[in-house]
């Protein structure tokens, strides 16, 4: 793609998260959300095979009626209340319109049936910025509703759990197991969003710094399927190790990073009298966590079957900015002793 | 011939005889046109038996076989309830990363043609024949029979002489699409006897688009003739993309996560007697052959 109009749908894709942040007025953050469907779909279609189109399209589709549904109950909210604020949506039927768009375009559960398939046709690149970029726009607008009654929150969020693990148990495509993996984590995220929303943001800081480094270091060693993990100890040595701590670490599992959001998640549910709830969040994360031992298992403790001394491509390019990878890496794994420091930070 | 008088009726008398359609249309309907079939689509070739039975005359109902069905479906589900608990594919993960080969069909016995149909262009009108038998002490299957170059006389085929074998889709519980995930491999091999004739293999992914239905990626399949059995490895990257036979300028490497199915076609234009054995098909993943695709892909709008 030309360098121009590169530059051009990344600003604009920047302009639209923007512009939904600084909104108070429904049509204003519809319209930020439209512009990022909109400047996403040629970075999606850049690569002109069929599988790339048909991920574009379906996702235009799912957007697109997922943008219809927003307008429509912000109409009907401002039609009811009288105003257009953001904040101010005290009817169930308007919010909990509003919630199952937004929950639309973020792939929550029951609503996710379209992210394998998208994520699984797109460059790790573009799956990365879908993951992390595209989600945040919905989830600041679900932040401003505030429903009156958290229950929907509560069913979409453990059922995204429950869903994000066992769609992704029996994967081997890897963009079909981070899909997975997200849809489990804004599970955890939207679960305790009317419970604190600061934990929430928490949660969603934590997953992009994970998903990050995961996608990253899947995009050095070019790896798309579970197979080709096993190759990884010949092209990328350092990856060998840190990219089970990142998957761990996505699993939420303790010294690790991602132990943070979890643990203070099950500490705040404990605290609404929501111990059962709380416990099957936990139990049903196991699923997750099993896939994620799965690739880890895959990259660390399997060897390929021949030598691969002499047969394997070696990938190195020198010129590729491995930064950022480092950046989020070190943070995915060696966070969880601030976690009181980030705590007193965290606006309660 | 006369037009039929069309009578010109009231708004009212429309509204009374609403409930009665029938009456409507008999005063529209063509006198000259012969009735056709409620189910008869499209275009019908000349010689061609006319099909005039509603479609409830054609089902062979039976309770029993409803049964049989029902019970093969459900088991089925139930197998793929299960799959997960053993691994991706049903297959434990250790054996999934570790396997090298998978022989996906292996010709030993009748039954194993059930998942493979045959087609030459009789159906268009042609005159070639193509058979599908087991081979010898059931090790193999024979795909033999006759082509024949000469177009149908029907005015308006031009070519013709195609026989081919494909790949029925596979299919899962009450009948939904499956597909081969070749995803782990990169090189198709097969072993096969032929009598020296080209053929061509293709492999027809799942797409999405309804123009996309007639995308296939091709390629050749040159056999020696002889008595010995041939080993043909042929890697993924080496499929072209081509459209209803036709090669596309806007070239890509094959998915392998979706295939519904492959084949092999032959259409060399010598008329007379053909016949291939196939001993099995499979895949394989050869470590050595890192090539993604053989083919430069052509820029239709180059960057000046």
């Amino acid at each position: 793609m030309a360098p121009p109009i590169y530059s051009a749908l990344i600003i604009s894709l920047g302009l639209g998260t923007t512009m939904t942040f600084a909104s108070t007025h429904w049509y204003l953050a519809w319209m930020g959300i439209e512009i990022n469907t909109l400047a996403i779909i040629p970075l999606m279609a850049q690569n002109h095979i069929p599988r790339a189109i048909e991920a574009t399209t379906k996702y235009f589709f799912v957007q697109a009626t997922a943008s219809a549904t927003l307008l429509f109950a912000g109409i009907s909210n401002a039609f009811l209340t009288g105003q257009w604020d953001i904040t101010y949506t005290p009817y169930t039927l308007t919010s909990t319109l509003i919630t199952l768009a937004l929950a639309m375009k973020i792939g929550l559960a029951p609503l996710h049936s379209w992210m394998p398939e998208v994520m699984q046709g797109l460059n790790l690149l573009t799956g990365l910025i879908l993951s992390t970029w595209q989600k945040l726009a919905p989830l600041y607008l679900i932040y401003q509703i505030q429903p009156n009654n958290p229950n929907i929150f509560i069913a979409l969020g453990l059922l995204s759990i429950i869903v994000g693990g066992w769609g992704g148990f029996n994967q081997v495509q890897l963009r079909k197991i981070l899909a997975y993996s997200s849809i489990a984590h804004l599970g955890w995220m939207i679960l305790i969003l009317s419970f604190s929303p600061p934990l929430a943001l928490l949660t969603i800081i934590i997953y992009i710094l994970m998903t990050f480094s995961l996608f990253s270091s899947f995009m050095l060693t070019r790896t798309t399927h579970i197979n080709s993990l096993s190759t990884t100890w010949a092209k990328i040595p350092i990856l060998t190790v840190s990219t089970p701590l990142i998957l761990l670490s996505l699993g939420g599992l303790p010294p690790l990073t991602g132990f943070m959001p979890k643990w203070m998640i099950l500490q705040e549910l404990t605290k609404q009298s929501l111990c059962p709830l709380a416990t099957m969040a936990a139990l049903s994360s196991l699923f997750s966590l099993y896939f994620y031992l799965r690739l880890s298992y895959a990259m660390t403790l399997t060897m390929p079957p021949n030598n691969p001394a002499g047969t394997l491509p070696w990938r190195l390019n020198p010129r590729h900015n491995t930064l950022p990878l480092a950046l989020t890496t070190t943070s995915t794994i060696c966070l969880l002793p601030m976690t009181p420091a980030i705590m007193s930070l965290m606006p309660f | 011939m006369s037009l039929p008088n069309i009578s010109r009726v009231s708004a009212s008398g429309l509204l009374r005889s609403s409930c009665d359609l029938r009456w409507l249309l008999r005063s529209v309907a063509p006198l000259a046109a012969p009735r056709r079939a409620l189910t008869h689509m499209g275009y019908r070739r000349p010689g061609q038996p006319r099909e005039d039975r509603p479609p409830w005359w054609r089902v062979k109902f039976d309770l029993a076989k409803g049964l049989k069905g029902m019970k093969r479906h459900f088991k089925l589900l139930k197998e793929e309830f299960f799959a997960p608990f053993v691994g991706p594919m049903g297959k434990p993960i250790i054996e999934h990363m570790l396997e090298q080969n998978q022989v996906l069909w292996e010709f030993r016995g009748p039954h194993s043609l059930q998942e493979w149909t045959i087609s030459c262009d009789r159906e268009i009108g042609g005159k070639s024949e193509i058979y599908l038998k087991v081979g010898r002490n059931n090790e193999s299957c024979l795909l033999y029979g006759t082509l024949c170059s000469d177009p149908p006389k029907d005015g308006e085929t031009r070519y013709s002489g195609y026989c081919t074998m494909r790949s029925k889709q596979p299919l899962a519980s009450f009948d939904r699409k499956k597909y081969h995930d070749w995803s782990s491999f990169n090189t198709l091999h097969l072993r096969v006897r032929g009598d020296g004739r080209p053929w061509m293999i293709n492999i027809v992914p799942e797409t999405y688009y309804t123009h996309q239905k007639d995308d296939m990626y091709s390629y050749f399949l040159y056999t020696r003739g002889g008595p010995y059995w041939q080993d043909v490895k042929i890697p993924f990257s080496k499929f072209f993309l081509a459209h209803r036979g036709r090669i596309q300028d806007d070239q890509h490497p094959v998915w392998l996560d979706k295939i519904n199915s492959i084949g092999f076609t032959l259409g060399d234009k010598a008329d007379g007697p053909f016949q291939l054995e196939i001993d099995f098909i499979g895949v394989c993943k050869d470590y050595a052959h890192t090539e993604d695709f053989a083919y430069e892909k052509y820029k239709r709008n180059p960057e000046v």
